[in-house]
């Protein structure tokens, strides 16, 4: 079968050369790496905003755009639209003419009132950009990019502008986008727990070079990723729904296949119960233990498991557990030394334990 | 009036066809000071710098160059043959063709100033070059076009050099304030005569100028709103 997103593009930026070939099977691809590594540069010359030496991108079988086949139209007849870092919006606009900007393109997309309905745009149309928050006009501006009906939308770290809490907060709202009106989607960050807010593969670029892509579960296994996604602060997240308990102030998530986790800090609005949510969790945060585990510990989440890999870097351990029937994975960082003492190889069983508090919980729905 | 401003008909004339002419030559360079602004700061293409040269000239020329070289242009036996030269659309002419440099420039800087980054994000949505113009750099270098139209109109008021050398002084027809001051300096008992209309004309580039700062107020205050906390 055919990846769903082939993108490829080169050029030189200063004295970086940039050159990333990108497949993915998801409509979604995350691109990760350090700032400075290309990621914009790559973006721009997708769009049309910078000159390449090459660019070509496939989105389901059609060609948007291939320079190899002399077909490299400019920017605003590639049907490629961006999400900029800044919002960019029309300062002498209201915002209801920002949004109306980029309509009429004649391909199909969403309508003016579906897009304000999913973005909360309403209070705001007749405002002007400078009127609005901060989270705002980012909102308007990913609403304006919407009602272009892009073939392939282009989101160059959407949300670094915006504190921690609006990211939180509008998160939501670009996977709901993304999964109403099947969107083709590259979303640029150097935040990795934002991209694992989308299910797709993440690109890790590094020098203007893609080094791996994949699961950023998968890419953590990877002895040439490891390292690079540790110092960026890897995480992984565990996926299920918000039980209607709250005992203990905590959020209670049920697991796919079975097992029940806490989590002590739920971010942003919160779902009613049954919302799909996911933890945030940091490998190093992980212990395991061997069965049988007898020990009485202060800890809330104790899932049992077998030992599915174990990756090593000459820095660190990282051991995948798969959780009992069909249920998610989990990467825990041990030293070697435990990895020994415990005996601990594939297809072995042990209980990963990690507090409440390690974890940060999330909606992955609009409330 | 206090200056004795007691004006004869023909005075009066000078001041009607000295409005009528400024404002005509305003209008006449309007599109094209705007459109040559426009493509000097936004356009590549070659011979940008000689064309850039050319508008500018009337600038730097003294005005009885300009209006020389008007004249062998549009005068008899130029290229456009006869009769142009020494009517009112000659005074027009000459006016427009020195008030043009300044809409050009005020256009230019203003359009230059207009980021990047915003003409970026309307070619992402689709926003060809021409709707970018229109729809971007357009509404906001507006306070440049103002300035520049007002600069225009100020300098067409005072053109004398290549108005008398063009269009000469004809009574009702070409002599507009600044030649009028001129003849009536010429002639022995003109001092009051140029005096009163020295007023006038201080008087009307005062009012004129007043104008064009109310509305680039206003302009300014709508820009600086509009960019309140947007960067």
């Amino acid at each position: 079968m055919n990846p769903l997103l082939e993108l490829s593009c080169s050029l030189r930026v200063g004295r970086l050369d940039v050159a990333i070939d990108a497949r993915s099977e998801n409509a979604v691809l995350g691109v990760f790496g350090p700032s400075g590594a290309g990621k914009s540069s790559w973006l721009a010359g997708l769009a049309g905003l910078r000159p390449a030496r090459s660019a070509r991108a496939v989105v389901r079988g059609e060609v948007l755009f291939d320079s190899a086949a002399g077909q490299l139209p400019p920017a605003h007849r590639r049907g490629v639209g961006v999400v900029f870092q800044d919002h960019r919006l029309l300062p002498h606009c209201s915002i209801l003419g920002n949004l109306r900007y980029g309509m009429g393109s004649g391909r199909p997309g969403p309508t003016l009132d579906e897009v304000v309905e999913l973005l909360d745009l309403e209070p705001l149309l007749g405002n002007r950009p400078a009127a609005c928050s901060g989270g705002e006009r980012q909102r308007v501006a990913l609403g304006r990019a919407l009602l272009a009906a892009p073939r392939l939308l282009l989101l160059d770290e959407p949300l670094a502008s915006l504190d921690r809490g609006l990211r939180r907060e509008i998160l939501p709202y670009l996977r709901a986008a993304a999964a109403r009106f099947e969107l083709a989607m590259v979303y640029v960050s150097h935040e990795l727990d934002e991209l694992l807010s989308f299910d797709g593969d993440v690109l890790l670029v590094e020098e203007g070079r893609a080094v791996a892509c994949g699961p950023v579960h998968e890419l953590a296994l990877r002895d040439d990723c490891l390292e690079r996604l540790h110092d960026e602060g890897l995480l992984f997240r565990i996926p299920g729904r918000l039980s209607d308990e709250r005992a203990g102030g905590l959020a209670w998530v049920e697991l796919a296949g079975g097992g029940r986790v806490a989590s002590g800090a739920f971010e942003g609005p919160r779902p009613g119960s049954g919302g799909e949510v996911e933890l945030l969790l940091r490998p190093e945060d992980v212990i395991l233990a061997r069965p049988p585990f007898e020990g009485r510990v202060s800890l809330t989440n104790q899932l049992q498991g077998t030992v599915a890999r174990v990756a090593r870097t000459p820095a660190r351990t990282l051991v995948e557990v798969r959780l009992a029937d069909g249920g998610p994975a989990l990467l825990a960082e041990v030293t070697e030394r435990a990895v020994a003492r415990l005996e601990l190889a594939p297809g072995e069983a042990v209980a990963a334990l990690f507090k409440a508090q390690a974890t940060r919980c999330r909606s992955r729905v609009v409330t | 009036m206090a200056l004795g401003l007691q004006l004869t008909a023909a005075e009066l004339e000078a001041l009607r066809l000295s409005l009528e002419v400024s404002l005509a030559a305003t209008a006449l360079v309007a599109v094209p000071g705007v459109a040559l602004g426009l493509l000097l700061a936004r356009c590549r293409f070659p011979g940008k710098l000689l064309l850039d040269a050319v508008v500018h000239l009337p600038l730097v020329l003294t005005p009885v160059v300009v209006g020389v070289l008007l004249l062998s242009v549009f005068g008899r036996g130029g290229p456009f043959g006869e009769g142009f030269a020494f009517t009112r659309g000659a005074a027009v002419l000459a006016a427009a063709t020195v008030a043009l440099p300044l809409v050009v420039r005020s256009v230019r800087t203003a359009a230059e100033l207009v980021d990047e980054r915003l003409l970026e994000a309307a070619a992402v949505l689709g926003a060809g070059p021409l709707r970018r113009l229109f729809t971007v750099v357009l509404p906001l270098a507006a306070p440049g076009v103002i300035a520049g139209l007002t600069l225009g109109f100020a300098r067409s008021l005072g053109e004398f050099g290549a108005t008398i050398t063009f269009a000469g002084n004809i009574a009702g027809e070409t002599r507009t304030l600044p030649v009028a001051i001129y003849t009536a300096i010429q002639s022995p008992d003109g001092d009051g005569a140029a005096l009163r209309m020295t007023a006038l004309s201080v008087l009307v580039s005062l009012v004129s100028l007043g104008i064009s700062e109310l509305l680039l107020r206003r302009m300014r205050a709508q820009a600086v709103r509009d960019r309140g906390g947007l960067r």
